[in-house]
């Protein structure tokens, strides 16, 4: 195929409006907060160069490392979950011969659609030790449950369920993808006699799978930005038990509003980006064996 | 389509709602010099407020406050300065002035207040010492805010307490504390005192045993000091003698604060550290509660009854660098720091005032019982304010977790503070290093 | 429209359908219980038994007026003027949302150029950049050009297109037919022919879906408004919501839960109403119908 200057000028003009809008709102401050990642910008004073003053200081900072530490977890935990219950629930809503699919397609979306101000709020008051709904649903079950937000290893737990809760956009595009799967496929399937798990491992997985993949990095980069929910949550004691509810963008926010540390909190979250691309680009590679794209 | 329509209807409500829907107040300034000023305050203590600005400018005619409440008022003035659009008076909390002033980030207000009367001298001591850093006045106070001892009359007298004289030591208070608990099928339903509500001030116990955290002139934390390990090994007593999974079970019944089912409002607990709003909360939600006010208890052998000790917690106005125009800025300050003006507003605030003197009528008709009891903190030499220095933020959220660790029995007091001291010192030194890098001199 | 008759159940479906209720229950319930709350009284807010309604039941009604303009009529957080903040960045902000990536998107699927596929990437991986790492420069560039103090933060940059939008759109317009394409140009169409008579009538189900995606995120958004905006008068309900929240000394629990219903009610509803479309619209532009 032939180019031409022109061609290049057509598309270009094209996608201007995107290539202006990056400049000004991204590209330009990216550079700032780069160059402030550089310097010991205390907020109110103008910033002065250090180097890799603030890199350094990451490396012995305990409360960048537990906080840090406590995203991973949450990340580990919340990210393979989700999408799993994304899967299943999409795998079902899509059985053939299913009633009331728009009510269940609504009632599982329906979280994503609450301001998260408003749902962390819902939840605490449901994670409550003594009146949530949650314990008193378990009661009702003869099961004693936890005080989700004052105990250590179980206020994480809380984080997950409520990250669970909000699958719902995860599971649309799952519904979707599964509905462009040609039913030739299944047919095929069912003549070389596969039945319906082995049927779904080896057709409907591959054929989804880029919408995982894509599920599976919307959710990372979610992960690792975590903040008003547990913002909420754990407001009354600021990062919940022993900081087991503190996030890395919790503190990243803290250093640049609170602390007054800009400096120090642009060196976080160009470390944040850098993890974010690198876990990215680690889920790339790992998916080119597993990821099926139709066409290529 | 009947769905269509419904979604038109709905586009076209929006769109009119967006055009034609209500905005902000649009005063009629008439060329006057226009003063933004932001507040914390909203509701009740909002209102009298703004009826305050309403009042100064029907006083004159050049200039016009409009007033704006806002969340988190502290970071959004950091903000808003450091961005340089900065409002031209804003109401920032006592603990944040230290961080704005060694940043030059308000106008010191000595040469700015003394014209119109302003001076560090105006003020009751105790509040003396949160608009003052470093030798200069950076602040002022519209109404005394200080932390004491509120106990529930009735139950000190259904368990043969003596509601006239409340404990004074921890001693006296522990035991108290004892009697006043009530379990049933092994569930606390009511405590004498809980460290954790409302889990404000997770610093101050061991100042009440005579500790400090920050000593100014050697720039050190003094987190780990024998003073202040007494004092948190008082606080561990309670998860140690309740059992540490029921005092945290029993936490969880504690409504929000500002409701009927706050845990002091609704008679889960017997005693509360709190602030002189509490009344407020008292006669909005249980009118009928019979509340007391004392100074909170201090170590044995430490009471003097002329000198309470309690913290300084109060709201402050100060004027941001890069105002258009800091005498207009002043005159509004000043204006609410008038005896009569601080008076209205503290009577609507159920606080004390913050000024040395007050008047007659304003203790007589005050709603809030414990006034002398929070006039006499704020004047008492023994009161006392948070550690003065820019980097206190990052040094509360050591103390909160410290409190956090020693409350879980997570370990001794002694090395929980020990590392809250070595966490601190970094932070202090870090803030230091920064400050010699700016401007080359000592901290 | 014409309904379908429900097919038979079979053993699979039945199994589906009862573990699709349960999980219903499971998802809905959080925002139910939002709703109960918000037409409690406060005393019973908080209590150790299961209610969906006032005690007694017929004290229902008159909970929820009184909760619901206590919050509606607070004198000092106004949630009136909120509705009306967060209408106008709504509506601009999506009506530029839409037409900035339908128009990027073409110049991606539709047009041959070189770098195409490069620039393409870069656009994808902007969705990686964390909001923190610009909040700050952003505020600074805002104060710059006086724009602090004004709703345009938060919706001009809509005007230029967004990485999941743009990449939703192309998906959809590569999945239809080229052909058609070819016959415009033919016709003697230009690009802008092309996408104005063709793809854009065709692309409706995804524009919508594009639509409806932001106009929830401008909604829900909490920490752009938390950042830019600085004077109560130009809150967004995001915002107001959480100041009502953390107001010195918080709010009771049933006005938190009544300002929260109301907050989120719009959306739901605008959900309801145009649910068939968002599946349809994430499919890609061949297989529909």
């Amino acid at each position: 195929m032939k180019f031409r200057m022109k061609d290049e000028f057509v598309g270009l003009t094209w996608v201007s409006p995107w290539i202006v809008g990056f400049l000004a709102f991204l590209l330009i401050p990216a550079g700032m907060s780069l160059y402030f990642s550089f310097t010991d910008y205390p907020l109110l004073e103008s910033p002065v160069w250090v180097g890799l003053g603030n890199y350094k200081r990451l490396l012995s900072d305990e409360v960048f490392h537990k906080a840090l530490v406590n995203t991973f977890i949450y990340a580990g935990a919340a990210i393979p979950l989700s999408v799993l219950l994304a899967v299943v629930l999409a795998a079902l809503l899509n059985t053939k011969g299913l009633r009331w699919t728009r009510f269940f397609e609504a009632a599982i979306f329906m979280p994503t659609l609450a301001p998260l101000v408003a749902s962390s709020m819902v939840w605490m008051w449901i994670l409550n030790g003594r009146f949530g709904l949650l314990n008193q649903f378990l009661g009702l079950l003869h099961i004693s449950g936890p005080n989700w937000l004052l105990r250590e290893g179980w206020a994480m737990a809380a984080l997950v369920i409520v990250a669970l809760w909000g699958v719902g956009q995860a599971v649309i595009l799952c519904v979707a993808a599964l509905k462009e799967v040609p039913e030739q496929l299944y047919e095929a399937a069912n003549l070389d006699g596969m039945g319906p798990v082995r049927q779904f491992i080896n057709v409907t997985l591959p054929m989804i799978s880029p919408v995982i993949l894509f599920n599976t990095i919307t959710m990372l980069i979610g992960a690792f930005q975590v903040f008003v929910v547990p913002y909420v949550l754990f407001q009354k004691d600021k990062g919940g038990p022993n900081k087991s509810g503190y996030f890395y963008t919790s503190y990243l926010y803290d250093n640049a509003f609170v602390y007054g540390q800009m400096g120090y909190a642009s060196a976080l979250a160009w470390v944040q980006l850098l993890i974010i691309l690198l876990l990215t680009g680690l889920l790339f590679l790992a998916s080119r064996r597993l990821v099926f794209y139709r066409g290529a | 389509m009947t769905r269509r329509a419904a979604l038109g209807t709905l586009a076209a409500g929006s769109v009119g709602y967006a055009l034609l829907g209500p905005r902000g107040a649009k005063e009629d300034t008439r060329g006057r010099l226009v003063l933004d000023y932001w507040e914390k305050w909203t509701g009740l203590e909002g209102k009298v407020m703004q009826e305050v600005v309403a009042e100064f400018n029907k006083s004159q005619d050049r200039l016009f406050v409009r007033y704006f409440a806002t969340s988190g008022i502290d970071e959004k003035a950091q903000i808003a300065i450091a961005g340089g659009s900065p409002p031209d008076i804003v109401g920032v909390w006592n603990y944040s002035v230290p961080a704005f002033a060694s940043a030059n980030a308000i106008l010191p207000l000595d040469d700015l207040g003394a014209p119109l009367g302003i001076k560090p001298e105006i003020y009751a001591e105790g509040m003396r010492q949160v608009v003052t850093f470093r030798g200069k006045m950076w602040a002022t106070v519209n109404t005394g805010g200080c932390l004491a001892l509120y106990y529930n009359r009735s139950h000190f007298k259904e368990v043969g307490l003596d509601p006239d004289s409340p404990p004074r030591t921890f001693p006296e208070f522990d035991d108290a504390c004892r009697k006043l608990l009530i379990k049933k099928n092994g569930r606390i339903q009511r405590m004498g005192f809980h460290h954790r509500e409302p889990g404000w001030w997770s610093f101050i116990w061991g100042s009440q045993f005579g500790g400090t955290l920050y000593d100014e002139k050697t720039n050190t934390s003094t987190a780990a000091s024998p003073l202040n390990v007494r004092g948190y090994e008082w606080v561990q007593s309670t998860p140690k003698e309740y059992g540490l999974a029921e005092v945290n079970d029993f936490r969880t019944s504690f409504g929000n604060y500002d409701s009927a089912l706050n845990a002091f409002v609704a008679g889960r607990l017997s005693m509360v550290v709190q602030g002189p709003w509490l009344a407020n909360i008292i006669k909005l939600y249980n009118d009928k509660l019979d509340y007391g006010v004392a100074p909170f208890p201090v170590a044995e052998g430490m009471f003097d009854k002329n000198a309470p000790m309690g913290l300084i917690d109060t709201d402050t106005l100060v004027i941001p660098r890069g105002v258009k125009n800091p005498e207009a800025s002043m005159e509004f300050v000043a204006y609410t720091q008038r005896q009569d003006v601080v008076e209205r507003l503290s009577t609507v605030h159920c606080k004390g005032s913050p000024l040395a003197q007050s008047s007659e009528s304003f203790r007589k008709n005050h709603p809030n019982r414990g006034i002398a009891v929070f006039e006499a903190i704020a004047r008492s030499p023994r009161s006392y304010k948070v550690p003065a220095t820019r980097c206190w933020a990052a040094m509360k959220d050591e103390m909160d977790r410290a409190l956090d660790r020693v409350w879980n029995m997570q370990d001794s007091p002694a090395s929980i503070l020990g590392l809250a001291q070595k966490r601190s010192q970094a932070i202090l030194d870090l803030t230091a290093e920064q400050e010699r890098r700016r401007r080359g001199g000592a901290p | 429209m014409n309904r379908e008759p429900s097919p038979p159940l079979t053993l699979r479906s039945a199994t589906s359908l009862v573990t699709l209720l349960i999980a219903s229950v499971l998802f809905l319930a959080p925002i139910v219980w939002m709703m109960a709350t918000s037409w409690k009284p406060e005393a019973q807010a908080a209590s150790e038994t299961i209610r969906l309604f006032a005690d007694p039941v017929a004290d229902t009604p008159a909970a929820a007026k009184e909760n619901y303009s206590a919050v509606w009529n607070d004198v000092t957080i106004r949630f009136p003027i909120y509705l009306r903040n967060t209408l106008i960045v709504a509506l601009l902000s999506v009506v530029g949302m839409v037409l900035s990536s339908a128009v990027v998107a073409y110049g991606f699927a539709r047009v041959q150029w070189r770098g195409r596929s490069a620039l393409f990437t870069l656009v994808l991986a902007t969705m990686m950049i964390p909001f923190p790492v610009l909040m700050t420069p952003l505020f600074v560039l805002f104060a710059k050009i006086g724009w602090i103090g004004t709703l345009r933060p938060l919706w001009v940059p809509a005007w230029f297109g967004a990485a999941f939008n743009i990449f939703l759109l192309r998906q959809f317009y590569m999945g239809i037919p080229r052909e058609l394409d070819e016959a415009a140009r033919i016709d003697g169409c230009s690009h802008w022919g092309i996408f104005w008579r063709i793809i854009l009538p065709l692309s409706r189900p995804a524009l919508a879906v594009v639509a409806l995606f932001h106009f929830m995120y401008v909604w829900n958004d909490f920490l752009a408004p938390m950042v830019f905006v600085q004077h109560q008068d130009m809150f967004t309900l995001a915002l107001g919501l959480q100041l009502y929240q953390s107001k010195a000394g918080n709010t009771p629990w049933n006005l938190l839960m009544a300002a929260s219903t109301m907050v989120m009610a719009p959306v739901l509803l605008l959900f309801m109403a145009t649910q068939r479309t968002f599946v349809k619209g994430l499919t890609g532009g061949a297989s529909k119908e």
